[in-house]
Order: structure tokens, then C-alpha cells, then sequence
């Protein structure tokens, strides 16, 4: 029984992925999921990701390590090292095996991605030359509003409008944030206004690869149930996410892993 | 004596100006200096206040008052209100006598303004969407590297080995720092990594208007050695800096009020007036 660890060495996070396959064919047994902040030192991270996900197997166990995510070039105990690219397309193709588009919104780096019939890319286009867009810009919002990160989706869903944000730079968001709370603007609809705004600029990058059929949305924003509302409002389409959205490119890695293993064999 | 005065107030800092005119010239009389804060109004109120204390006269001394900045319809005591990209132009051929380009880079915004012979606006070109180029961001950097604001530009100059830091963008920057500080680098090489950046990006958004010598630097920003240095390294040309280029839209602002008291000069009369460019 092969076992298989995905690590996904984002800018903001490091996640752990351990799946098993009994079989060749059989269906994939995720054993375990660990997620740690990255850092400076990769390898510590993926460490610990690593060893929470192993959920209580050995690590002598795991028969191949597939590493992915912008730090992957600087996990040293890595087998393989694939471009999130690649490992976002074939985790969402996974949990939602049909062809579309894959926006992965992480801490610093937006990508959509157009994904073929067989789950392969067929093209895509990211933003990480600054935060506008990122998870960094809700970061920076939350933190000038004062309200948690993790109560940031909720929030925005519970808003009666939204109100607009005009600033694309998350560091003079500022004043135009404590603006609007100053002139009586609920926390609320300034959030739902941030979050329309991302989906736009989202909206802009997806339509550059071509938006057809469904569009899953994977990384850690997309566990912002606001975001995703403002994504099906704003773009008038049906969105895929998983529970497990911040995991999609560590579980791409994963079975990418397993059939190099598989090959190799 | 006519007396006349500009408040530029800016996203970040409010200043005021008073020019006096008499038989013998034109000459900044005093100056003031605060923090816009969130009352914008207040602020041009207390800096044109304090600019008339330090003069020792009183506002109603005062001719004309011109206001500029983002923050210029709110002035409630000006007569009338001009853009800071006019100012700027106006007061740095005033001060700086042959200036045909100003980079002017504020508290929140970053322009280029290219400027006629006689102080005109010819064309220009401006950053608001992006923190890059701006106070906002160099403040930004030295909170990261746990410096004062004033101390950055002078530990750069020190810089013998610059990093490369490849993101212009005030909240990447910060993890490029970080990652660079954990490598053990110097904070002068850091720092002067960071200001070439900036004046990279500053410049390229300059290009688009023709950077003509002389190039004079404006805004608060100019207050920044390492910054100033860093933009020459990359034009390839020197850069002329006053004592009061800080003071730059509102000493603009101030030459309009007293042509708006009658008072027309042409600037070249004053090419003697102290300009005290770098070498």
C-alpha cells in the first residue's frame, strides 16, 4: 500500500497532504492534513505540516514526497517538485471532475486556471507582482477594521449593501477604509465591498483564460463563504468549492506523487 | 510689503507658506508643517495660523491665499484653489531656476511633471493606485526593518553591497525584508536595495513624460538622501533638491496668490535666490 505526502509550500502557509491508495485503481484514502505558517524556513514548516498530517504513521512510511507551492525548490527532502500550476488543476479536477476554470486565491499570489477534459491546463494567468487581489488585501482590510481574519466571510455575507472600495493597493486601502468606517459605513458592507471588488479583479484575470463551465475555487480565501457569493453574483457562475479548498494543491501533489510512484514501479 | 500665502494640503502632511514682495524681490517668509490627520479642515487651519505666527503678522496681513493638495477644497479660509501639479511646477521654477522636470514623490502619491520654460505645466503623469514611490511605502520599510523614517536614507548611503529585491509592492516588501534580515544581510544593503527599487519603478513612470535636465525632486520624500541618491544612480543624471522641497506645492501655491495681488515677476530675476542643490 503506497503512502504519499503532498506539500504545498505556500507564501503564507504550508500544507500536508497524506493519502494512501490500497490498490492501483482502488479509491484514495486521505489519512491525515497538516497546515503550518511558512516562515522563513521551509523545511521546518513542512515539518510540521508533515508530521501533523501523518496523523500517527511513520514517516519512514511514506514512500514518496511530491512538493508544490512557490517554497517548493527549498523543501530539501522533497522526491519531486511540480509547479502549483499543474498540482491546483489536477486537485480540482479530483474533487470536481469536470472541465472549467480554477481560481486559487492565496496569501500572495492570484491565479486562474482554464483545465481540460482530462484535468490537464490548458492556460492560465496569475497576479503576484503586488497584494491587490490576495489574500493579503483581506488580510490588511480585517486588520484596519479590526475584526478577525476567520470572521471576515461571514461577516460580508451578513451586509444589506455593498459599498464600494476604489483603492486597488492594499496599503492605501487604509485610509479609504478608515474613512468609510469614520463616516458611519458598517463594518459589514465595507467587507462585502471588498469582497466585490476582489471578484471583479478575479473576474478580469479569469476571463483572460476563458471562463467556461464551472469554476472551482480553491486556497485559503475561498473559505470565505462572502467571497464566494460576491464570485457567483458578480461572474454569474456556478462555484465548485471543497471543504478542503486550502488543500487542493497539496492533494494535486499528492496524486501526481502516487503516479510517478506508480511508473516508477 | 504684499503679503500672500499657499497651503498645500497633502494625503499625509499639511504646509503653509507666506511670501512677502517688496521693492527689492520675492522671499519665503515663513514656513509650517503638520500632519493632515483625519480633520483635514483643521489642519490648514492651524498650519496657515503657525506659518503667520512665525512670520509675526497676522491672517489679516494675509492678500490671497491659495490652497492645493488633495485636500484643497477644504481649506475654509482660501480664496481659491489650485492642482499641486501647477504648484509644484510653479514653485520649482521659482526656487530652482532652468527645473524642466519635477519628480515629485508625496505621502501617498508619486508624479512627474514635465515643465516650460516659464514654469508651465507641459505634461505629467501620476501613481495613486499603487503605495510604490510613495512616502507610505519607504515609512512602511523602515517600521519593518525597526527604523525611523529619517534614519533610512542615511543608512543607505553606507550600503557597500545592495540586495536585489524584486517586488515594488509595500506589502511583499515586507517578507522580502524579513527574508533577507533572517539571511544575516546588512540593513544598509537591505535599505539601498529597497530605494533602488523604488526608483526603478518612480522612473519608469517618469519616462513617460520626458525627463528634460534640470530634474528638480519635490515632496515630502525628498527629505530621503538614500532616495534621492538611488533615483541619480538610475537617471544617470544629478538631481536638485532645496532645503525646501517639501514646502514645494505650497511655495507654488504662494507665488499664484501674489500674482492673483498683482504682483507678476518672472522667476529668472531670482535666479541668485538660494538653491541649495547638491553636489
Amino acid at each position: 500500500m503506497p503512502l504519499v505526502a503532498g506539500i504545498d509550500c505556500g507564501s503564507g502557509f504550508t500544507k500536508a497532504l497524506v493519502v494512501a491508495q490500497d490498490s492501483p485503481g482502488a479509491e484514495l484514502r486521505i489519512l491525515g492534513r497538516g497546515r503550518a505558517r511558512s516562515g522563513i524556513n521551509v523545511d521546518q514548516a513542512a515539518n510540521d505540516a508533515l508530521d501533523q498530517a501523518l496523523a500517527g504513521n511513520a514517516r519512514s512510511d511514506l514512500n514518496y514526497i511530491a512538493g508544490t507551492g512557490f517554497g517548493r525548490y527549498n523543501l530539501s527532502f522533497r522526491d519531486i517538485a511540480i509547479t502549483e500550476i499543474t498540482t491546483a488543476a489536477r486537485g480540482a479536477y479530483y474533487l470536481f471532475p469536470r472541465p472549467g476554470a480554477v481560481l486559487d486565491i492565496g496569501s500572495q499570489t492570484t491565479r486562474a486556471i482554464a483545465v481540460k477534459e482530462n484535468g490537464r491546463v490548458n492556460t492560465f494567468k496569475s497576479n503576484d507582482k503586488c497584494a491587490a487581489g490576495s489574500g493579503m488585501f483581506i488580510a490588511r482590510a480585517a486588520k484596519y477594521l479590526e475584526v478577525p481574519l476567520e470572521q471576515v466571510g461571514e461577516l460580508s455575507l451578513h451586509a444589506a449593501h455593498s459599498h464600494p472600495i476604489s483603492s486597488v493597493c492594499a496599503v492605501l486601502a487604509e485610509s479609504e477604509i478608515i474613512n468609510h468606517v469614520s463616516s458611519g459605513v458598517s463594518v459589514e458592507d465595507i467587507l462585502r465591498g471588498i469582497h466585490d471588488s476582489l471578484a471583479d479583479r478575479a473576474g478580469a484575470l479569469l476571463k483572460r483564460v476563458g471562463l467556461h463551465g464551472e469554476l472551482t475555487f480553491i486556497g485559503g480565501v475561498a473559505h470565505q463563504q462572502g467571497m464566494v457569493r460576491a464570485l457567483e453574483q458578480r461572474l454569474n457562475v456556478k462555484v465548485n468549492v471543497a471543504e478542503d479548498c486550502e488543500f487542493v494543491c497539496a492533494l494535486g501533489a499528492a496524486l501526481l506523487g502516487l503516479r510517478r510512484l506508480a511508473s516508477r514501479n | 510689503m504684499r503679503i500672500a500665502a499657499g497651503v498645500d494640503v497633502g494625503s499625509t502632511q499639511t504646509k503653509a507658506v507666506l511670501v512677502g514682495a517688496n521693492g527689492d524681490g520675492v522671499k519665503v517668509l515663513s514656513r509650517s508643517l503638520m500632519d493632515t490627520g483625519a480633520n483635514v479642515r483643521k489642519a490648514a487651519e492651524r498650519a496657515f495660523d503657525e506659518c503667520c505666527q512665525a512670520a509675526g503678522i497676522s491672517q489679516s496681513d494675509v492678500g490671497f491665499v491659495v490652497g492645493t493638495g488633495y485636500g484643497r477644497y477644504n481649506i475654509s479660509f482660501g480664496h481659491t484653489q489650485m492642482t499641486e501639479i501647477s504648484c509644484h511646477a510653479r514653485g520649482a521654477h521659482f526656487l530652482c531656476p532652468g527645473t524642466r522636470t519635477v519628480i515629485d514623490m508625496g505621502g501617498q502619491d508619486a508624479k512627474a511633471i514635465g515643465v516650460g520654460p516659464s514654469g508651465e505645466v507641459l505634461d505629467f503623469v501620476m501613481n495613486d493606485k499603487c503605495a510604490a514611490g510613495t512616502g507610505r511605502f519607504l515609512a512602511n520599510a523602515a517600521e519593518v526593518m525597526g527604523l525611523g523614517l529619517d534614519d533610512i536614507g542615511p543608512l543607505s548611503l553606507r550600503a557597500t553591497r545592495p540586495v536585489k529585491i524584486a517586488t515594488v509592492c509595500t506589502v511583499f516588501v515586507e517578507s522580502d525584508i524579513l527574508s533577507y534580515l533572517s539571511q544575516g544581510k546588512k540593513p544598509e544593503d537591505i535599505m539601498e536595495g529597497v530605494h533602488l527599487a523604488i526608483a526603478k519603478r518612480t522612473l519608469s513612470l517618469a519616462r513617460r513624460v520626458n525627463i528634460e535636465p534640470l530634474v528638480t525632486m519635490t515632496g515630502g520624500v525628498a527629505r530621503n538622501i538614500g532616495m534621492v541618491r538611488a533615483l541619480e544612480t538610475v537617471l544617470g543624471q544629478k538631481i536638485i533638491v532645496t532645503a525646501d522641497a517639501q514646502f514645494m506645492g505650497a511655495v507654488g501655491a504662494a507665488l499664484f496668490s501674489l500674482e492673483k495681488l498683482g504682483e507678476s515677476f518672472e522667476s529668472t530675476v531670482w535666479r541668485d535666490h538660494a538653491v541649495s542643490s547638491r553636489d
